[in-house]
């Protein structure tokens, strides 16, 4: 069985830094702050470690079909996406991860964009 | 805001350079902690740090109480525990800016010459709720990730044990191997008279799920006389009694399941319009009882015991059950035979076969001892 990235940075212990600094970095952001704005801060929190856990092969997963589901009703536009993406890119460098792992979840969350975005941009 | 008294300095006696009014209020300013002072008979705020203010700008409205600052407390509560001369402490999450807090309210009492006055102590600890909350959202998933891990395994050890027996799946599991063990034991081949027509001739699924109906049928009666069903190819079944649990039973025992099986599939035919016939083989002799392979395990028996059993399988005519004379010999108390004459069995030399045509009640108690 291969090694996931979850398990070659360190488990928890590692990716613990990045769902902060994800946490962090989407609090701030001004594009992102509609979604977020009255989300509990527990369910925040929930929300995030289950997203950097399941991205990097940690214990937790979601199907493509259960990510639209699950961002249906959020009314996610296009430049909201690029928001995150460009946040969690940051996030993920900042956690010390290469380039190449970098690049490769970047390009996963970017291939399931259709699922995720339900709304014209503005 | 109210304007702020600062606290005397500790030594205002001693003359010296620095002036602690100035630096105790720069301290009570620029301080990470929300500090407030409340009258304790109105709860009107008569004095807050900026820190307070940052977090509770309603601080400045007019008519402003504690109670409008801190809404989801019990203030009951707080002039309770405060009356007995101790703190209150609470949490409660509030928005600056953006960004949601979490702080850690402590109320306590301070005599001030005429009255009493509440002293409202709050401290950011987001940070700490963040982690926390953190580690509880990734200790459910490996709970989660835990319990499918455990149905897994339970998922597993089920497949494994239908391919070994449970004694020999203890052993794998404890030591990693297994030994090859000798058993003196009882075997029955069995399989379908043409098969491979009807296979080619019917309704392949159908035909499969009549097959599975019936060898399911013959692990009952397997089971119901302390027999190991070992494993099936294509039409093929094979059971053994003796292995790896040994019994001096185990001629009785197959012989019982062999002239039930027959019974089992002649009641069946009666009630289906595809009718099935088979043959079936009974043999004593030793085997040798052993996990093979590396990455298929598959638990199998060796041995010119088993060898046997599959050539009297053979030599059956439909829904006849053959062995020779060395089972039979084991069996002659209890069981009724037909001779069949003496037949050349290669590698066995010349045997005595006979038929099994009947035995001891069918209704009898298996036999497990």
């Amino acid at each position: 069985m291969s090694t996931t990235m979850f398990e070659r940075y360190g488990g928890f212990a590692t990716v613990s830094k990045i769902v902060m600094t994800f946490y962090d970095k989407v609090l701030d952001s001004e594009v992102l702050d509609p979604y977020f704005a009255n989300v509990d801060m527990r369910r925040l929190v929930d929300h995030q470690t289950k997203f950097i856990s399941a991205l990097m092969g940690g214990p937790a997963s979601y199907t493509d079909q259960k990510l639209a589901e699950v961002h249906a009703h959020l009314g996610i536009d296009s430049t909201s996406f690029d928001e995150m993406a460009r946040i969690l890119r940051e996030a993920l460098e900042e956690g010390g991860m290469d380039d190449d792992d970098v690049d490769n979840i970047a390009g996963e969350i970017i291939k399931r964009k259709s699922l995720i975005v339900s709304a014209k941009a503005a | 805001m109210s304007a702020p008294k600062p606290p005397k300095p500790a030594n205002d006696s001693v003359t010296t350079p620095l002036d602690f009014g100035r630096f105790n209020e720069l301290l009570l300013q620029s301080t990470g902690v929300g500090l407030a002072a409340v009258d304790a008979e109105t709860c009107e705020v008569l004095f807050h740090n900026q820190r307070f203010e940052q977090w509770f700008p309603a601080v400045e409205d007019a008519n402003c109480t504690l109670q409008t600052l801190l809404p989801s407390f019990d203030f009951e509560k707080v002039a309770a525990r405060v009356g007995e001369g101790r703190p209150f402490t609470g949490e409660i999450q509030i928005k600056s800016g953006r960004r949601p807090l979490q702080i850690a309210v402590r109320i306590e009492t301070s005599i001030r010459g005429d009255g009493q006055v509440l002293l409202v102590e709050c401290q950011n600890i987001s940070k700490v709720k963040e982690l926390e909350y953190m580690i509880e959202s990734y200790s459910r998933m490996v709970e989660r990730q835990n319990r499918d891990l455990l149905k897994e395994k339970e998922r597993v050890e089920k497949l494994l044990l239908n391919i070994m027996p449970k004694t020999i799946y203890e052993e794998w599991k404890q030591f990693g191997i297994t030994t090859p063990q000798r058993y003196e034991a009882s075997i029955l081949m069995l399989d379908f008279v043409n098969f491979t027509e009807m296979s080619l001739s019917r309704d392949p699924p159908a035909l499969i799920s009549e097959l599975n109906d019936i060898f399911t049928g013959f692990d009952r009666i397997v089971e119901q006389f302390g027999c190991e069903r070992l494993k099936t190819i294509g039409d093929a079944y094979m059971a053994v009694c003796g292995v790896p649990e040994p019994t001096p039973e185990h001629p009785r025992n197959i012989a019982n399941v062999a002239l039930r099986m027959i019974r089992y599939l002649k009641r069946r035919n009666e009630a289906h319009s595809q009718t099935w016939q088979c043959r079936i083989g009974i043999n004593t002799g030793p085997v040798v009882g052993s996990i093979v392979g590396i990455q298929k395990y598959v638990y199998d028996i060796f041995g010119p015991g088993a060898n046997l059993a599959a050539r009297l399988e053979a030599l059956s005519r439909p829904m006849e059950i053959t062995l020779c004379e060395d089972m039979a010999r084991h069996l002659r108390e209890e069981f009724q035979f037909i001779p069949r004459g003496e037949v050349e069995l290669k590698g066995f030399g010349r045997k005595r076969i006979f038929s099994l045509d009947s035995g001891p009640s069918m209704s009898s108690t298996p036999s497990f001892v």
